[in-house]
């Protein structure tokens, strides 16, 4: 009944047509938890930024929701769309305060999470370890019965093993049990069976297969992305219980959607099983709303910057798409479904900076995270943090931060910085100006990186920076990196909350063929596709009740046969619906080609997975213009600035009074309520019809 | 004049920038196995006389930070814009150190001076020669382990030696990937190149160059100040691998440390002779070679991780290669399997080191990652194949502050394993077993790393399997402070049924259909008393069924009844123990201290006297022949002389000889 009334509201919402109301989009940070409202009628956009609260986790929401009503008049009753975006799933691996779980392994295999894929994090250290796992090995039970690589069965499942797996788990007193089983991506048959067994013998317990979650070839890859799950789920499935009752019991009429790794969305009611595919929604909620915005000012090639208190990350848009892997990082797991790829480059703000035995200055690893925070936050930190040295070189603490919430205090910055100051011999504004530039170097490592992995020059790129403090400390990346066009959005506070109201219902699907594209397979290649498209509209049509339009793009992971690793294939629809594997294995040629510059169209080439991403795609926010500025900006006032060595007199700016077509120059600071941008020498500055901030370097190549 | 300390740190970071883009260049365009799975390739961004400056953190393997390419790089009379130089031989400038090691570099040109080098190495999974892959330890002479090329131009000036390059891919089995790999390789130089005229654009070629120099100062700075912060004085040790060569004797590694506020002298004399086998390490002698010093990195990394990486960490170290001897081998001894070798040069060190700071060393690795390749036919095509199977890798040794890793860690956790569902759709095998294996880590306060288990049954007939690397299987990891040793490595075939055979170091065979082969790697030392361990942490061992209850009482004093520690049970166990002598620094297991009761330090020195006095191709026959001899316990120096001399009354050539060098000397 209940599931009646949200499935039939989920689809007016879904396709837009419940009438003018308030979209709100809803992202938790480390510090802040931010709001993007979207009013459907007048095409306006608000934001807002509120302190989070630990110790009650989802009161901010709703006191957000509160605020949100007094400021802009948006009713529970008139919210028609409500996109959350939650850090539950990630902290509770990180802090490892997940569920007690039991495994059921391919007896003779039951180490499998233990060996992981052997290498370990650190390769010059002897006392390097990888994270623990998450299950505790004597909760892994290993049965008979297996299966091979072509599906086949060699030996029967043993069910009263699984029977006494039951008993042991229960007597364990586990919470839940995953059964992932040696070649069970090829046949879910004795998967199947023993959850069937499993959840008889212990009813109270939840049960999660490798096979529902994620059926992919690679036992650990599949085996320990169910133990996320699993793990994850009893923490997922009652906040989300809360989040629901809490929006019903305040009258909110939508169904609230979550959103995903994948940069999609999905209604929170599947995400209460569906968990691991929300766990890295945070990171890839930014990316899908900064490549929202780099579309709209048609940006082609971005690369995003999120930096906030505790984070910082980059991310590759190119032809205003983000980019998709395996392998993200969870704390210190790694996670193998597809999502936005995202790559940490720092700790944020807080990262600490200290000198060396050396005299040498180094910033980071260590972080003062949110709690205490940067020095000048007054919350008890007194280390320097780069955000201390933007405070002492007077980018922030001459005016407030996060719609007041916050205020620098100089005081504070300048006495944290002095302690690095005092072993370097120098005063401290040199020494807070050295921190930006050694934090901005060691950032440029990691972009480097991402940039060579990715086969991409940085050069052709716009740096797109985001997050309370990424317009902070973008334009020195970016001159560093030899990037010449900065985009600053209008509120680049708030883009992960926009990107949960820009982002498409998405789900990926997958089936592992291990089949050579050659003529005779072609029958069998159609039949799976068919097969797979069918299990994607169920999901899009019957799961999530979109009937909007819907979009699917396939994929496969292919390689030549001996080769020991594949690469990502985008498969022509027709020839797929066709079962013209000479076309695939075209796609294929062509795409290693592009990568490794030449083709060897003599050699059988492999399928190992066939992929396929279902979207639909919702009504999007039309955004209203800002209104077109006159004349030349004003300054509010003169801010004392030091960089380059020397303190120096430059305007700040505010950002409402900027008007689109108004031009500017660096040096300068443009403050607004949810962050600060500070525009070293060098840049010309534009306001372009959106509000973004154009920051267009004007200075030759060589000099950047 | 050295530039500023916040200059440097930032100039580190586009170093490192540079050496990682050219990482990750090559590993997304290559093509080998070797490079894509195993990481067997380096980068290096060097100083203009050859020094390493900057290597990646991320990717590769982690021999060469302290690479100084000058040797070869001066073999070469004349560099120009556009060259590329390479070299795979092992007795030129001794920059390769076995044939299937290719070492490229690029010289780096501003307005006509010479600024830097970008450069790096591939393992090339064949490079021709007497056996597929080009590596066995059964070779006897460098000849036989590919085809080999001095430092010579790839490229001269942006053209390509069409010529050099037809002869290499003629001479290798697998054209295709060499071929690939060196695209993709000079694709990374290329990069590397980019990088650097960035860093001149920013910098300035005077301070780009200045600042390589600095940063070799501060990766020096850092090794002396860890040096400093370790006791003065002279320390020795000795590690062994089980074989010489194939069936052969024990292989002795030996080391004296002598420390001196900053300074180290490594002296490896008495180390073995130069082998009639590929155990070989090619080095010249050079005293601060990169081989001899892999374990030095992982000590001073993990002492501090900031460490910077680069030759300058060589300098305050010193060390001593007799020549003729198996750290410094002659031309042509084969090289190829010198890795098993090197695996024990690693312990080696951690082992003196741990001599010296036993507060701050962990107990010995594993010490043995067996590299697995079947050689086989496809059922379905008919087609000869060959696969690599999971490296079968131990664990860490106990640390400091916690137990060894188990399966993996420490000098070997580079290495990646293949998925078994992989494997087992390509290759017609089946695994019956891959898992950790049971009570195989030395027991300590904090317990050595446990082994890994995997079994795999044959499909086809006359599947042919390699092994390489296998030691251990006799002389164990170390346990220190009373810490036990990790349990030996074992290599079986058809365990527990008819026809069951022990293969151990035994690195090539093949099986039929129903065969199965089942490898265990060694496990880790042991670190502190297990007795101290405590009671709570041995029961999650017996729990996870990594320890049996029977092993817990004997080894950790501890009893277990059912899920649960019996308190009193353990402290009467614990207290009965015969208190008495403190342990020694190491426990090494019953087959060494049976070893060393015949062949003690003292015979070792007799030993080592008389082959230094041969000529190089006689000395490892001698070496043979006298450990033929020398049986009897407790015999010392003077049974190994006494051995000596009945030696040479069998051998009258050697006689004359040692007259005539008599003569001479007189």
């Amino acid at each position: 009944m209940a599931g009646r009334r949200a499935r039939s509201i989920l689809r007016r919402i879904g396709n837009g047509v419940a009438g003018m109301g308030f979209r709100v989009g809803v992202d938790i940070g480390g510090t802040f938890i931010d709001f993007c409202l979207w009013n459907e009628e007048t095409a306006e956009l608000h934001s807002l930024k509120v302190l989070t609260t630990p110790a009650t986790p989802g009161a901010e929401l709703l006191r957000g929701l509160e605020i949100l009503e007094e400021r802009h008049g948006a009713a529970p009753a008139r919210i028609t769309g409500f996109v959350h975006g939650t850090t539950v799933g990630i902290n509770t691996v990180i802090q490892r305060k997940g569920a007690r779980l039991a495994m059921l392994a391919t007896a003779g295999f039951e180490d499998v999470v233990e060996l992981a894929r052997l290498r370990m994090p650190e390769a010059y250290s002897l006392f390097s370890r990888r994270g623990a796992p998450l299950v505790s090995r004597d909760c892994v039970f290993g049965v008979g019965g297996r299966l091979l690589s072509d599906g086949s069965e060699e030996a029967p499942l043993d069910e009263a093993g699984v029977r006494r797996a039951a008993r042991a788990a229960r007597a364990k007193g586990v919470e839940g049990i995953v059964v992932s089983l040696l070649n069970a991506y090829r046949n879910p048959a004795h998967e199947e069976r023993a959850a069937e067994i499993l959840r008889r013998e212990a009813p109270e317990l939840f049960v999660f297969r490798s096979t529902e979650v994620w059926p992919v070839i690679r036992e650990y890859e599949r085996t320990t992305t169910a133990l996320i799950n699993g793990y994850v789920h009893p923490k997922v499935r009652d906040y989300l219980d809360n989040l629901i009752g809490g929006l019903r019991s305040r009258g909110v009429p939508a169904e609230p959607l979550i959103t995903k790794s994948n940069g999609g969305v999905m209604s929170a009611a599947l995400g209460r099983r569906n968990c691991v595919s929300m766990v890295l929604s945070g990171t890839a909620s930014g990316v899908i709303g900064a490549a929202f915005l780099a579309r709209q000012a048609r940006q082609d090639r971005v690369i995003t910057l999120d930096i906030g208190g505790t984070s910082a990350d980059v991310a590759l848009i190119v032809d205003g798409r983000p980019q998709f892997g395996l392998g993200e990082k969870i704390g210190d797991l790694p996670l193998y479904i597809p999502s936005v790829s995202v790559t940490s480059i720092g700790d944020g703000g807080g990262s600490i900076a200290w000198v060396d035995e050396f005299g040498v200055l180094k910033v980071g690893p260590e972080s003062a995270g949110s709690d205490p925070g940067p020095a000048c936050y007054g919350r008890g930190g007194t280390r320097p943090t780069i955000t201390d040295a933007f405070t002492v070189c007077g980018f922030l603490g001459q005016h407030e931060l996060a719609y007041g919430a916050l205020r620098p205090d100089p005081v504070l910055a300048e006495a944290a910085i002095a302690t690095v100051a005092g072993p370097m011999g120098l005063s401290t504004e040199a020494a807070a100006e050295a921190i930006i530039r050694v934090a901005i170097s060691g950032m440029f490592v990691e972009v480097n990186k991402l940039v060579a992995r990715s086969g991409v020059d940085p050069r052709d790129f716009a740096l797109l920076p985001f997050g309370g403090a990424g317009p902070m400390l973008g334009c020195f990346l970016a001159r560093e990196l030899g990037v010449r066009r900065v985009m600053v959005p209008a509120r680049p506070g708030v883009v992960s909350a926009l990107g949960g109201l820009v982002a498409d219902i998405r789900n990926d699907f997958i089936r592992t063929l291990f089949a050579t594209a050659e003529p005779a397979q072609g029958p069998a290649i159609m039949r799976e596709a068919a097969a797979l498209e069918r299990q994607g509209l169920a999901w899009l049509r019957e799961e999530q009740r979109f009937d909007g339009p819907a979009a699917a793009s396939w994929f496969a992971d292919m390689r030549y046969r001996g080769q020991s690793f594949e690469i990502e294939v985008a498969l022509p629809e027709v020839a797929l619906r066709a079962g013209d594997t000479a076309a695939l294995a075209e796609a294929f040629h062509a795409a290693h080609e592009g990568i490794y510059d030449f083709a060897d169209r003599d050699s059988p080439v492999q399928i190992v997975n066939l992929r396929l991403v279902m979207a639909g795609t919702p009504p999007r926010p039309a955004l209203r213009p800002p209104p077109r500025g006159e004349g030349a900006v004003v300054a509010e006032r003169v801010l004392r600035v030091f960089f380059d060595e020397a303190w120096h007199e430059v305007p700040l700016y505010r950002r409402a009074a900027l008007g689109a077509g108004q031009r500017f120059a660096g040096p300068c600071v443009v403050a607004q309520d949810d962050t600060t941008a500070c525009i070293p020498p060098g840049f010309d500055a534009e306001v372009d019809a959106m509000g973004n901030i154009i920051l267009e370097a004007s200075l030759p190549e060589a000099a950047g | 004049m050295a530039i500023d300390k916040v200059t440097l740190q930032i100039l580190a970071n586009h170093c490192r920038a540079a050496a990682e883009n050219m990482a990750y260049t090559l590993y997304r365009t290559a093509h080998s196995t070797f490079v894509k799975e195993t990481e067997d390739f380096t980068i290096q961004l060097l100083d203009v006389a050859g020094h390493t400056v900057g290597v990646p953190m991320d990717l590769g393997a982690t021999w060469y930070p302290g690479l100084h390419y000058g040797k070869a790089i001066a073999m070469i009379p004349e560099y120009r814009p556009g060259d590329i130089a390479f070299t795979n031989d092992p007795y030129s400038g001794f920059l390769s150190t076995h044939v299937p090691d290719l070492h490229l570099w690029k010289p780096i040109f501003h307005e006509g001076r010479l600024v830097c080098f970008a450069a790096g190495h591939i393992h090339n999974t064949d490079m021709g020669g007497a056996v597929p892959a080009s590596l066995s330890r059964a070779l006897t002479e460098v000849h036989q382990e590919g085809i080999r090329f001095k430092p010579s131009l790839l490229y001269r000036d942006g053209v390509l030696n069409r010529e050099l390059l037809d002869v290499m891919m003629l001479n290798v089995r697998k054209p295709e990937q060499n071929m690939g790999d060196l695209k993709a390789f000079v694709g990374a130089l290329n990069t590397g190149e980019r990088k650097v005229r960035e860093m001149i654009a920013r910098f300035g070629a005077d301070t780009l160059m200045q600042g390589m120099s600095d940063l070799m100062d501060y990766a020096e700075h850092q090794a002396r100040e860890i040096l400093r912060s370790i006791p003065d004085g002279e320390y020795f040790f000795a590690d062994f691998a089980d074989e010489d060569g194939p069936e052969g004797h024990p292989a002795r590694l030996a080391v004296t440390l002598r420390l001196r506020g900053d300074e180290a002298v490594l002296d490896f004399t008495g180390s073995d002779p130069q082998l009639t086998s590929s155990l070989n390490v090619p080095t010249g002698g050079n005293p601060r070679h990169t081989l001899m010093l892999v374990g030095v990195y992982y000590v001073l990394f993990s002492l501090n991780p900031n460490l910077v990486l680069n030759y300058g960490l060589t300098r305050p170290f010193t060390c001593i290669l007799p020549e003729g001897t198996v750290v410094n081998p002659s031309s042509p001894a084969a090289v190829g399997m010198r890795s098993l070798t090197c695996a024990r040069l690693r312990s080696l060190v951690f082992g003196v080191f741990g001599l010296a700071m036993p507060e701050r060393m962990p107990a010995a690795p594993a010490g043995s990652s067996s590299i697995v390749n079947v050689m086989t036919h496809d059922d379905r095509t008919g087609e000869a194949m060959i696969a690599a199977i999971n490296p079968v890798v131990g664990g860490g040794g106990g640390m400091p502050h916690g137990d060894g890793t188990d399966g993996s860690g420490a000098d070997a956790a580079y290495l990646k394993n293949t998925p078994i569902e992989i494997t087992e759709a390509e290759v017609p095998i089946r695994f019956r077993h891959y898992g950790l294996a049971p009570g195989s880590g030395g027991a300590g306060r904090w317990r050595g790393g446990l082994a890994t288990r995997m079994d795999f049954e044959a499909l086809t007939p006359n599947t042919r399997v390699t092994a390489r690397n296998r030691d251990r299987c006799r002389f164990r990891a170390w346990g220190i402070l009373g810490g036990g040793p990790g349990a030996p490595s074992r290599m079986v075939l058809n365990p527990g049924r008819p026809g069951e055979r022990v293969l151990n170091n035994v690195d090539t065979f093949a099986l039929d259909p129903g065969d199965v082969v089942s490898i265990t790697s060694p496990g880790g030392g042991g670190r502190g008393d297990p007795f101290a361990r405590e009671p709570e942490r041995v029961l999650r061992d017996v729990v996870r069924g990594y320890l049996t209850p029977e092993a817990a009482e004997a080894d950790y004093g501890v009893v277990v009844r059912g899920e649960g520690v019996d308190e009193a049970a353990t402290r009467a166990r614990r207290a009965a123990r015969l208190g008495g002598a403190p342990p020694p620094h190491f426990r090494f297991g019953p087959e060494r201290e049976a070893f060393e009761r015949v062949w003690d330090r003292d015979a070792y020195d007799a030993l080592t006297g008389i082959l230094a006095g041969l000529p190089i191709h006689w000395r490892h026959f001698v070496k043979r022949r006298l450990m033929e001899a020398v049986t009897a316990e407790g015999g010392g120096g003077a049974a190994v002389r006494a051995a000596w001399e009945a030696l040479l009354g069998t051998l009258p050539p050697l006689r004359a000889l040692r007259r005539s060098r008599k003569l001479a000397a007189e």
